[in-house]
């Protein structure tokens, strides 16, 4: 089974691939990244809630850290989050100008947020929990996005 | 473990990167007037005063601003290092450098030994206190990653072209350039260019290229060995070029041959991207990878012919590849700061990335840039050319200021008008 950074990066890159997909659409038409695009944001969603409901909540009981490095990333998921509901926004409104200003803050924003996971916080979180991996990481797996 | 680089709170002020990137178009408006001045017989010597100076405003005033400025802003994110007391090292090293360069030009065009000392100790001092703070601030990094290492061995390199800078100033100073002068001056332009410059892009890329992209990863040999194999070619080449003068083509060789694989590198992962979106920084990619390679080429070249091209050598690669890079890097990164450094702050309507760089201005100013640099190269045969290529190299830097301006003016309007805080992008979630 992948530790928790691996699991946890290799499902970055899933929703790069998959926002990339959206992009590609609505380069020919924006009306039809309408799928790909929620499809992208139910990802992402469903990768915040792997953190939020089952990592960060470990990490946190496990060290003690509540206002920490978890509670800075959930407040750059909410920043993601608000910029989905608007990139969704600017489909229905066939704003093309907007979406790609959009997808272009949103793609920046969310890959600063990666590194910065990716470089520290889930080394961190592998480090404190490497006993719990197997549990955390298959936990994550059958998480039910609410 | 440091967590600094993961809270907007403790992230690097805006004014940090902001001061070195908005000098430094303006450096490049001042090297392009005295170029459009210049005489061209005078610039086909690199060792003469006007190339020097010229050479100086781009290298000190364009790259060392951009890539310090980048620096602060990357090392809490991508390494999650923090430099210490940064709002002062920042403010004080870019006014040490501002006027160490600033001296450094007037002492060297009217041989005043009061402003070459001037510049002497501001640039020493400026440089060495940015230098040693980020390289203190690495030194604590845990997650030792491809990226750290090549900032790392980047800034080593910057820390021995400064030693070796200010030994060449002091020359000036004393007025006497002896035979040695000329020697440590090839070898603090080679590794300012490919030791400091060109570590820092290539690690940088590793990183930045799959990421925001989504181009495919580089492979683990190029990440584990590629910065050391370069260090060493360098290495090598100055043993030869120090002892055993007629070999040290295999060094130059060696060099070559690394950046003209990762010339291509670059080119092939931009056709491998998964990310359709070709904007303004794509282009500046393609181009770099474009003059990286003739450059490279022309390196070696330029050794069977008594180093006569070794200016065009210079204007492809710090030109062509390294200036387009930066310029590159400013379109993404200065509009991101303001949006980020904003929505931190609470704003959330404000204009997004795309919103805050009029892209066709952008497409002006590359095309510009990319009519100078091809200029410049020609004005090697055709002189004529030089005063048409400086102009427009001066209109491409005033369109780049005003371009990575636009966003900051975006930022302080809006900090100052301080408009009610505006929640409607977290009600469409809530609906």
């Amino acid at each position: 089974m992948s530790t928790i950074k691996e699991y946890l990066t290799n499902d970055h890159r899933k929703c790069d691939d998959l926002f990339a997909e959206m992009e590609s659409k609505a380069s020919s038409s924006l009306q039809s990244a309408k799928e790909s695009c929620q499809k992208f944001i139910n990802e992402t969603e469903r990768h915040f809630q792997m953190e939020e409901r089952v990592m960060f909540l470990e990490f946190e009981t496990k060290t003690g850290m509540t206002q920490g490095p978890t509670a800075m990333m959930r407040q750059e998921h909410l920043q993601m989050r608000a910029l989905m509901g608007q990139l969704l926004e600017s489909i229905e409104n066939s704003d093309t100008d907007k979406f790609f200003g959009l997808s272009e803050t949103l793609m920046i924003l969310m890959q600063q947020h990666n590194m910065k996971e990716e470089q520290m916080l889930y080394s961190m979180a592998q480090q404190h929990l490497s006993a719990e991996s197997d549990r955390v990481v298959s936990m994550m797996e059958s998480l039910i996005v609410e | 473990m440091n967590f600094t680089g993961l809270s907007t709170d403790q992230a690097p002020p805006i004014s940090a990167p902001l001061r070195f990137f908005l000098t430094a178009p303006i450096f490049g408006i001042v090297a392009g007037v005295l170029l459009f001045f210049s005489d061209v017989d005078l610039l086909v010597s690199r060792y003469s005063v006007e190339t020097i100076v010229i050479t100086h405003i781009m290298t000190i005033g364009f790259f060392s601003f951009v890539m310090f400025g980048a620096l602060t802003q990357m090392l809490p994110v991508l390494a999650g290092a923090k430099i210490a007391k940064i709002k002062f090292i920042a403010r004080h090293s870019h006014e040490l450098l501002v006027l160490g360069l600033v001296m450094m030009i007037l002492g060297l065009y009217q041989s005043s030994q009061i402003y070459e000392i001037v510049a002497f100790v501001s640039l020493g001092s400026g440089f060495l206190m940015m230098i040693i703070s980020i390289l203190i601030a690495i030194k604590n990094v845990e997650n030792i990653t491809a990226t750290v290492k090549g900032m790392a061995v980047s800034i080593s390199f910057a820390f021995i072209v400064v030693l070796m800078g200010l030994f060449l100033l002091f020359s000036y100073i004393k007025g006497e350039t002896t035979q040695l002068h000329y020697a440590i001056a090839n070898i603090h332009s080679v590794m300012a260019i490919f030791g400091f410059a060109g570590i820092l892009i290539i690690g940088v890329a590793f990183q930045v290229l799959p990421m925001f992209y989504v181009a495919p990863k580089f492979k683990s040999f190029c990440k584990k060995y590629v910065i050391l194999l370069i260090s060493a070619g360098l290495f090598i080449w100055l043993g030869l070029n120090l002892f055993y003068e007629e070999y040290s083509l295999f060094g130059k060789l060696w060099i070559a041959l690394f950046y003209w694989a990762f010339a291509t590198t670059v080119w092939i992962k931009f056709n491998r991207r998964k990310r359709p979106v070709s904007d303004i920084t794509v282009w500046y990619w393609r181009a770099a990878s474009i003059f990286l390679t003739l450059g490279s080429f022309l390196w070696i070249f330029d050794e069977f012919f008594k180093h006569e091209y070794i200016v065009m050598v210079a204007i492809l690669i710090g030109g062509g590849f390294i200036l387009s890079i930066l310029v590159g890097m400013l379109y993404k990164i200065v509009p991101f700061l303001v949006w980020f450094h904003l929505n931190a702050m609470g704003y959330m309507s404000i204009p997004t990335i795309n919103e805050m760089i009029n892209k066709k201005i952008a497409k002006v100013q590359f095309s510009f840039l990319m009519l100078s640099i091809v200029g410049f190269v020609f004005s090697f045969y055709m002189p004529y050319l030089l005063e048409i290529s400086a102009v427009s190299f001066v209109v491409s830097m005033a369109l780049l200021e005003y371009n990575i301006l636009a966003p900051v003016l975006i930022y302080l309007k809006t900090k100052k008008t301080k408009p009610d805080f505006d929640m409607s992008a977290f009600n469409i979630q809530e609906k």
